[in-house]
């Protein structure tokens, strides 16, 4: 008789790359998850915020006596109760979180009440007064940056928060070397994130302790922690960050918001708990959207449709503070470089304060609306060219690994499948040219960054660290400062370790998000979460599975390298022996160490951190996502009405690690691509937001919504986890300008502004049949 | 979230105990649906005291055959209902039509037809917070002295922007109304309307809609409804047409055409009787496109530019003119 077979191997369980829903997908479908504004506990005080009715005006004073000595009114605070600024960048930190001396946006916090119900804090709110002397107010960017104009904050003239001039390459000779060269101008709306939970903060004061402890809807606890820290002038180790359950951030909440440090301030004033509950009109004055953004962009072209040179000059108008605003404009110009190989380029960039609500970081940071003008100059001129739109974009692809003339590393690059794949998808080449007249096709490129490669607090320390406990009941707890804002980072680290443990959800829980518990993080901001906090939960879950694999071999009797681990079951690689469960493991291991906690860290080499000039850190990332996108749209003639029909999109996120998700994110960008194309507009009537609700805001519904066909694309990137980039943020720019190019096929208008509202598409409608009827005249003349 | 102040509701059963109710809270708001009455009074344009919630009024319910072989639609039915009715359907297909086009599917669920036909004016500088007027020195709709639509002038632009008046006129509705006393009395639907954004009902404070009533369509009647809009749901009417028309032969029979948003009322196209006992020809088209101007007057009460909404209503009314009479056929 020949010996046994080797017991079969019980299969290792695959995390990666499999379609898996949301591990806290459960709670939020069934109503059980907990958000800030479900933590209202009784006795919590009324919070609300007395906001600035004038645009720009010197504070002369703020009368709050009568709203102090309304019964029921326990606290009234104003800019007299904190002297400190906030914002992100240390030198941009300009924002009061209650204003003082002066008010510069129409919403600007400027007091805040907090009281035992809400009737009493609404009567205390309309018995404040405040006498000021008014300022010019400058709404429009042009307006502001106006010699002689008021200077808001009275250390940047021409009220220019930062202008950027860099350029790479030899651009004359690019120009020079080119056949065609054409310039146009663009103007995109500002437009804001409208996340569906309204802003909400609980902040709870210890007075025995002198301790605080904040509820909110933060993407960055631990900015946030910071900034509570500063403006209370207290010790960060008196204060506690929790975050909830949140209802969507896309860069609202990437910075600590007013309300935040509001609520804390009130609830020391206070003595105990108070809630601040903003309206969505509050939601939409707290804005930190993106900015208006005009560009006027030059492009040069080789007859074969080689870029040789590219200028390109951006105007952003910020709002009334710093903010995110430097970041926002040096992104604009560090991502006109990545996407296509572009021998010179020259960037000018202006950020100016204008007296409206902040602006800051919204999905695709800065990018977008830059891309959104390439995206279309290219088509202007491939048409000129006679050169075909997709060809076009093959003409100039870069080739991984490869360093831009701005010092980008690109490591992996999927443009080309990404292009194959929109091409073939749609249909592009038999049905481009033979659509009936209002239907057209219409296509685009873009990228985007996986993670900032530079912190915004350079403290030494890691930019990413993940705990792992494992205790007696044989689970493994994933300990995260990473804020899972239903972007899904939960559930991406939860499937990072079981698959370098071999186990699946059973055995893991994941805690994120509460400072005294988790490990720090920088937050949940320029796509990171996904690369650098997956790379430190896979060194986290490798370290556990060595003390792993040295228990069972201890258990064995066998060399730790000879143990083989298959999830549930650890045996001796090879040999006849069933092995061990991981129960039994688990027992060994914890013999003499009791509960086991390991810490994986990542940190982006110097490498990648960016070149050597001002400002060069911005844009700079250890990989990059591409997405093609082609977008079919038809175009009413009698209302100007664009729907679009169907949009095919390919993104490139180097490795799925859930395909679901992946697909959900990028379903997620063409939806908020389709809004800032078509519809999305924040209108300001001499600073007031115009429609600062959902109605006049339109968001598309789901009647808007397109056939949406997502492909995934694989380059495996070297460095992300499992060879993942970014998924979320990517593929937004690419579905403006696809539907721009998609209405000017359909109709032969071309829009230079964003959104393509009906009454805008009619106007140019009626521009494009003139200009027909009139060529047309010309050639029979 | 908003601050909602605080009032009584009183909720009557019948006619009779609505018209207790009106007397024993003067001064109170009738509330059908809420979708327009909640959300101003949460942005501090109302502040009632009372409110009589007129949701289990049995006059007000229910879609009725009358003797004359038409409906009996009950103010108080929900747009949601008029919609699955079969015989409304079946009958007056552009009510359903312009039903179907009022905000969204859960805003229909509680929505009535009286609740749309009176349905409050609006504006971009009346429909926004208490902080938000009071920043802009309010306006002549409430608490302020100026337009601000029109500045110089001392007259409300806020448009009207009710789905259901059009299509309800072009098939020449009438309605019920009852005052204070319980009474009631009938009128042609345009008949309660006028042409100013403060006041734009010609129904006392103590009327209310209780019915409206619809006689059969002439045989051979084509109707239909064309609205305006940024999206597709949720979106009031930038500017809203209906036509009824009726062909004989290769002629036009009889044409009626109602507009809504364009004004502080909705209108009933006047000289729209000079364009029949013809072809429906370009030039008719183009006469009945050049009835508009002169009747309308669509201001900046929208964020939407007012030269917009001139532009699509002339072309709504073509083509939904142009395809009725095709397919009247």
């Amino acid at each position: 008789m020949s010996g046994r077979p080797p017991p079969e191997a019980p299969a290792r369980k695959k995390m990666i790359g499999e379609r898996v829903p949301l591990i806290d997908g459960i709670e939020k479908v069934t109503g059980r998850a907990n958000y800030t504004a479900d933590f209202l506990t009784a006795g919590a005080l009324v919070g609300r915020i007395y906001r600035s009715p004038h645009s720009h005006a010197r504070i002369i004073r703020i009368d709050v006596e009568a709203a102090r000595k309304l019964p029921g009114v326990v606290a009234v605070i104003t800019g007299a109760d904190c002297d400190k600024t906030f914002g992100i960048l240390p030198i941009a930190q300009n924002e009061f979180p209650l204003a003082r001396e002066r008010v510069r946006y129409r919403g600007e916090p400027v007091a805040a009440v907090a009281a035992r119900d809400e009737a009493s804090a609404e009567a205390a709110l309309r018995l404040i007064r405040m006498e000021v002397e008014g300022l010019p107010a400058y709404y429009e960017p042009a307006k502001a940056r106006v010699l002689g104009a008021v200077d808001l904050h009275g250390d940047r003239p021409g009220n220019l928060e930062r202008d950027v001039h860099n350029e790479f390459g030899d651009l004359a000779a690019g120009f020079a070397a080119a056949d065609l060269v054409r310039e146009d101008s663009f103007d995109c709306a500002e437009v804001t994130h409208v996340h569906m939970e309204p802003h909400a903060a609980l902040a709870e004061y210890d007075a025995e302790r002198d301790r605080i402890t904040l509820h909110s809807v933060s993407q960055v606890p631990y900015y946030v922690h910071l900034m509570v820290a500063q403006c209370l002038g207290m010790d960060t180790a008196r204060v506690r960050v929790i975050k909830p359950f949140i209802g969507g951030g896309f860069g609202a909440r990437t910075e600590t918001l007013n309300f935040e440090i509001i609520a804390c301030l009130m609830a020391r004033a206070a003595g105990g708990r108070v809630r601040f509950k903003l309206s969505r009109e509050e939601t939409f004055l707290t804005h930190r959207g993106r900015p208006r953004t005009q560009i006027k962009l030059k492009l040069g072209m080789a007859r074969d449709g080689r870029l040789t040179a590219c200028a390109c000059e951006v105007v952003q108008a910020g709002g009334a503070y710093g903010g995110y605003g430097i970041v926002t404009i040096l992104y604009a110009g560090a991502l006109l470089n990545g996407l296509y190989d572009i021998p010179a380029v020259r960037y000018d960039g202006y950020r100016v304060y204008t007296n409206t609500p902040p602006c800051g970081a919204m999905r695709g940071h800065g990018t977008v609306d830059v891309r959104h003008a390439f995206e279309c100059l290219l088509d202007v001129m491939a048409a000129e060219l006679g050169v075909d739109a997709m060809a076009l974009r093959r003409r100039n692809l870069l080739s991984a690994p490869t360093k831009t003339i701005n010092d980008l590393m690109i490591t992996s690059y999927g443009l080309p499948q990404c292009l194959d794949w929109a091409e073939q998808a749609s249909g592009w080449r038999a049905r481009k040219a033979g659509l009936p007249p209002g239907k057209g096709l219409g296509m685009a490129c873009s990228h985007y960054v996986s993670g900032a490669a530079k912190p915004v607090h350079w403290t030494g320390e890691p930019h990413a660290v993940v705990n792992l406990k494992l205790d007696f009941d044989g689970g493994i707890t994933i300990l995260t400062g990473a804020a899972d804002i239903g972007q899904g980072s939960s559930t991406i680290l939860a499937q990072a370790v079981g698959e370098v443990l071999g186990i699946d959800l059973t055995r893991l829980s994941v805690v994120a998000n509460d400072s005294r518990i988790t490990p720090k993080d920088n937050g949940s901001y320029s796509s990171r979460v996904t690369f650098m906090v997956g790379n430190a939960a896979i060194q986290a879950a490798e370290r556990l599975k060595d003390l792993l694999v040295a228990a069972a071999a201890k258990k064995l009797d066998a060399k730790p390298g000879d143990i083989e681990c298959l999830g549930e079951m650890y045996r001796v690689a090879g040999g006849q022996d069933p092995g061990v469960s991981l129960n039994e493991v688990i027992k060994e291991a914890l013999i003499d160490s009791g509960t086991i906690t390991v810490k994986g860290t990542f940190t982006v080499p110097r490498e990648f951190q960016g070149g050597k000039f001002r400002g060069a850190a911005v844009g700079s990332s250890m990989a990059y996502s591409y997405a093609a996108c082609v977008a079919e749209v038809s175009v009413d003639a009698d209302t100007g009405t664009v729907r679009v029909d169907k949009v095919w999109v390919a993104h490139d996120c180097g490795f799925a690690l859930n395909p679901l998700s992946v697909e959900g994110q990028v379903q997620g960008a063409v939806w908020m691509g389709l809004g800032q194309a078509l519809s999305e507009e924040t209108c300001y009537h001499a600073g007031l937001p115009v429609g600062a609700n959902m109605l006049d805001y339109r968001v598309p519904s789901i009647v808007e919504s397109p056939d949406i066909e997502v492909k995934i694309v694989e380059s495996m990137d070297p460095n992300g986890p499992f060879g993942a980039k970014e998924a979320s943020e990517g593929a937004l720019s690419s579905v403006i300008p696809a539907i721009a190019n998609a209405v000017h096929a359909a109709v032969g208008a071309r829009l230079t502004r964003t959104p393509m509202t009906p009454d805008r598409v009619l106007d140019a409608l009626v521009k494009a049949r003139r200009a027909a009827a009139s060529g047309g005249l010309k050639r029979s003349a | 979230m908003e601050y909602m102040p605080e009032f009584t509701v009183a909720r009557p059963s019948s006619l009779a105990e609505l018209v207790a109710a009106r007397r024993a809270n003067p001064g109170a708001h009738l509330l059908a649906g809420g979708t327009d009455l909640v959300a101003n009074i949460r942005r501090g344009i109302v502040a009632p005291e009372h409110l009589i919630e007129l949701t289990h009024v049995a006059e007000l319910q229910g879609i009725a055959e009358t003797s004359s072989g038409g409906l009996r639609i009950g103010a108080g039915v929900t747009l949601a209902a008029l919609i699955e009715d079969e015989r409304v359907e079946a009958t007056f297909p552009v009510v359903v039509e312009a039903a179907h086009a009022v905000a969204a599917a859960s805003h229909r669920e509680v929505a009535t037809l009286g609740g749309n036909l009176c349905l409050d004016t609006r504006c971009v500088y009346y429909n926004q917070s208490e902080w938000w007027r009071a920043a802009n020195d309010y306006c002549l709709k409430h608490r302020g002295k100026i337009c601000h639509v029109a500045p110089k002038g001392d007259h409300c632009f806020a448009a009207f922007s009710g789905d259901l008046a059009p299509a309800l006129m072009v098939l020449g509705a009438t309605v019920e109304i009852a005052s204070a006393d319980g009474k009631t009395r009938r009128c042609a639907l345009p008949d309660i309307y006028t042409d100013d954004g403060l006041a734009h009902l010609r129904l006392t404070a103590d009327d209310c809609l209780l019915a409206i009533d619809l006689t059969p369509p002439e045989p051979g009647l084509r109707t239909g409804y064309a609205k305006a809009r940024v999206r597709g749901a949720i979106d009031f009417p930038l500017a809203g047409v209906a036509v009824a028309l009726r062909r004989c032969g290769a002629d036009l029979a009889e044409l009626r055409v109602a507009l809504t948003g364009t004004n502080s009322c909705p209108l009933l196209i006047e000289g729209t009787r000079d364009l029949v006992g013809a072809p429906l020809d370009a030039d008719t088209l183009e006469r009945l496109v050049g009835l508009l101007p002169k009747q309308i007057q669509p201001m900046s009460s929208t964020f939407t530019p007012p030269g917009y909404r001139r532009k699509v209503i002339a072309n709504l009314t073509r083509t939904l003119t142009s395809r009725m009479f095709d397919e009247a056929a």
